[in-house]
């Protein structure tokens, strides 16, 4: 039994960190948040140089041949950091899905660009009819000599108005809810008609329209297998976002109500508040392990390795919940404000927890 | 033990109805005419405009069950907009605690809002614990008035206000409750600085007031000399029982059935998802549970007794199902509560992100939910702890 990460994966983890700290102070993300392209490219290439973006693929396409663990070092760090450049787009969605894709040509195309950060992508597969049904898909691919037609609506998709190709789900057969008949398909994202706006966590998403977008029949990337594994692998890398962002809001409630005092004692010598902070701690924690247990599972490609990652993420969207209330409600005012880290956290937390999957949608897929 | 309503009941609703009915704003009429209009029109039913008011003070006189008639119609009517802080809050320190010129100077301003009200209680330092507030006021020594300085926070609508009603120190050489004065202070002077707050939802209702050397007559102190803590507990009551919400809540609850209804799973809706359903189911229980308290303890402040142990549990019960509510309708919104601002999906989802945010104050202000347990364990339970 060894829970060490080896001594490549503890430099990467430091790397990160040393990242975060040094550029990432909430004032500095603040601008970021506020500038038209809600990131910094410098940190972008950044990231490339330090060869995080190569991190997960294969050697022989040019990576690191790094696995889900390497990936969710990276995320848990960027949760602690509130990280806002689009590395969940780009190399989570996009990556994974391009360097599992059967379309050599397209893939060894795009992996050298993907690499340097130059190539930028995104997934666009949720629609306002499917909730969080990835087969629920009514966008259609129709096929027209050696081109396909798109024709229909994609919702909330992360980062496309900075993207330069997205990967659309449509259907080129079968009923509205029919695995079959699903396709991923590259899009140039200049083909799309978008409605750019900020999200409530500081990121940035899209609702794009197809509007008879004419797409060459080799750019298709792969069916709904390729999609059903980005999302297992979505729910890893933001679980472990999610437990940078819990760790960070628990532990900074422990030293708030340290230092605040009032009626003649600091907060924490209330037996209630120290109660309920062990149960935060208790939550964090547990969020940790069954992460750890999902993220290897999914690297041993275990037959449980999927139904682990529903638990995980109903998991962390409960935990996500009660850490994050808990944390604004034990710094009192000071927790509602804009001002303080607090808030910004638990507003990301509540982001993930409607990504990929609430927090019943997986309890159900668990349980079924 | 009697539920039902009486004839005279009903009829009283029906006048309600009409009444609410002939007075909702016209389309484009103008909103602070009608708002005026409003009140003048409500005042002229007999009390209608100041519906908590005792009767000798041009309240209504109204029986626990035609209150409850009244906030179950208004809370799906649009009533103009109004704020707690004069209505509900000072006026009640007024005629309990102000002396005849005090009441005839402010009274009929609050009751006509020709004036804005804010609360000045909390400051930096002191929170939960209130009575540790250090904002100085200093008597001068002809006794004409006060010099008041210090900082106030998390001060409600203070950038739209005309004065506030603030807690200050007079005396910090006894117990801290004691040496707390009422001072009623205008905000449009020099030596008031009001500096916005802004909270989670991006909203800015909240402020930080810095107070320098401000100099308030005496007249504007409300009943005695360090006995500001005793006039502010009795409002703090108030302020509690009237943070519940319950009326709201139920109307709310049945918004978010409709809206979960509009959320489609393939051919069926949000509604029929089993998870959803039963969290839905959850919350109407407590409320037909927490209505019943409600009139209970409405029941035991008509027949004089003391509010009993039902309002202390009254605003825990009332702000815990409030975010309930909000929490679900984030999560009936799925992947489009995320989105900021704009309106995108589900109509519903951009404000129930707002209303989710905000409404984690509730469990804040007016008593952390943890302080008001705190109370209840000691006055209600008769517990002690060491
Ligand atoms: C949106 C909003 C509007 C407000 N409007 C006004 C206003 O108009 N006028 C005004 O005067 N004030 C206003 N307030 C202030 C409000 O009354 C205070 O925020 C509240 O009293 C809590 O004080 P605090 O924020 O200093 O939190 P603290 O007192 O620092 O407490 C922080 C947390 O610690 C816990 N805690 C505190 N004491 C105990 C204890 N003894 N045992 C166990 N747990 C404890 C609670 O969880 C509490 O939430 C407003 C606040 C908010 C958020």
């Amino acid at each position: 039994m060894n829970f060490d990460i080896s001594e490549e994966q503890q430099l990467l983890q430091q790397s990160v960190e040393r990242f975060v700290n040094e550029n990432y102070d909430l004032a500095t993300r603040r601008k970021l948040v506020d500038s038209p392209q809600g990131y910094s490219d410098d940190n972008w290439s950044q990231m490339a140089e330090l060869g995080w973006l190569a991190l997960s693929f294969d050697e022989s396409d040019g990576g690191f041949g790094g696995n889900q663990i390497d990936t969710m070092i990276v995320m848990e760090q960027f949760g602690r950091g509130l990280v806002v450049e689009p590395y969940f787009a780009n190399i989570v969605l996009g990556g994974g899905i391009m360097k599992r894709s059967s379309n050599l040509e397209l893939k060894t195309s795009l992996l050298p660009g993907i690499i340097t950060g130059d190539v930028r992508l995104t997934l666009a597969h949720a629609e306002e009819q499917s909730r969080f049904d990835l087969d629920d898909v009514v966008t259609t691919a129709r096929e027209d000599g050696d081109h396909y037609v798109l024709n229909g609506k994609k919702s909330m998709v992360p980062n496309a108005a900075t993207a330069t190709h997205v990967i659309v789900s449509a259907r080129t057969g079968g009923g509205q809810q029919d695995k079959d008949g699903i396709a991923l398909l590259l899009i140039d994202s200049g083909d799309l008609d978008g409605n750019h706006f900020p999200t409530v966590d500081g990121g940035r998403a899209s609702e794009l329209s197809l509007d008879n977008v004419r797409v060459p029949a080799e750019r298709i990337i792969g069916d709904f297998n390729l999609l059903a594994t980005a999302a297992h692998d979505a729910v890893l890398a933001l679980s472990a976002e999610a437990l940078g962002c819990m760790e960070v809001l628990y532990k900074s409630t422990v030293d708030y109500t340290q230092e605040r005092e009032q009626f003649d004692h600091p907060l924490s010598d209330f037996q209630v508040v120290q109660h309920r902070m062990v149960d935060m701690f208790m939550e964090y924690e547990q969020c940790k392990s069954l992460l750890y247990r999902a993220t290897l599972e999914a690297v041993q490609d275990a037959p449980t390795a999927v139904r682990t990652s529903h638990a995980l993420k109903h998991l962390i969207g409960k935990s996500a919940s009660f850490i994050g209330e808990n944390a604004v409600q034990l710094h009192g005012g000071m927790g509602m404000t804009e001002e303080l880290a607090i808030g910004h956290y638990f507003k990301r937390l509540l982001v993930i927890e409607s990504q990929f999957g609430n927090t019943d949608y997986h309890l159900t897929q668990f349980a079924a | 033990m009697e539920i039902d309503l009486s004839p005279e009941d009903f009829e009283f609703r029906q006048e309600v109805r009409d009444f609410l009915k002939e007075n909702t704003a016209k389309p484009g009429a103008d909103y602070s005419q009608w708002r005026m209009d409003y009140f003048k029109k409500a005042a002229a039913k007999g009390g209608w405009d100041v519906p908590k008011w005792p009767v000798e003070f041009g309240g209504p006189g109204w029986s626990p069950t035609q209150h409850y008639i009244w906030d179950q119609e208004t809370v799906t009517a649009s009533l103009p907009w109004d704020m707690p802080f004069g209505i509900g809050m000072l006026a009640p320190i007024l005629m309990n605690y102000g002396s005849k010129e005090q009441i005839d100077r402010f009274l009929p301003d609050i009751r006509e809002r020709n004036v804005n009200w804010c609360q000045g209680y909390s400051e930096p330092g002191a929170g939960s614990d209130l009575a540790s507030l250090k904002t100085k006021a200093v008597l001068s020594d002809d006794g004409t008035h006060y010099t008041v300085t210090g900082t106030k926070v998390w001060t409600t609508m203070a950038h739209m206000a005309d004065w506030m009603f603030c807690l200050t120190r007079t005396d910090d050489t006894g117990i801290k409750q004691e040496g707390i004065t009422f001072l009623l202070i205008p905000m449009k002077q020099d030596g008031i600085e009001v500096t916005p707050i802004i909270t989670l939802g991006g909203a800015h209702s909240v402020n930080m007031v810095h107070i320098t050397e401000v100099k308030v007559p005496v007249e504007n102190r409300i009943g005695e000399e360090g006995k500001g803590w005793t006039y502010a507990k009795g409002l703090l009551q108030h302020e509690r029982t009237g943070l519940a919400g319950i009326s709201r809540s139920i109307v709310a609850l049945e918004n978010l059935k409709r809206q979960a209804q509009s959320v489609t799973r393939g051919n069926r809706t949000l509604m029929d998802d089993p998870a959803f359903r039963s969290k839905v189911a959850e919350l109407e229980i407590d409320l037909l549970a927490v209505e019943f308290t409600e009139l209970r303890s409405l029941a035991a402040a008509a027949s004089g007794d003391d509010p009993g142990p039902e309002s202390s549990i009254l605003k825990l019960k009332g702000t815990e199902i409030q975010q309930r509510i909000q929490k679900l309708t984030v999560e009936a919104g799925g992947i489009y509560s995320a989105a900021w601002g704009v309106p995108v999906g589900h109509k519903f989802a951009r404000s129930g992100m707002q209303g989710y945010l905000g409404g984690r104050a509730n469990t804040i202000y007016g008593g952390a939910s943890e302080v008001q347990k705190d109370v209840i364990a000691k006055n209600v339970l008769g517990l002690k702890r060491s």
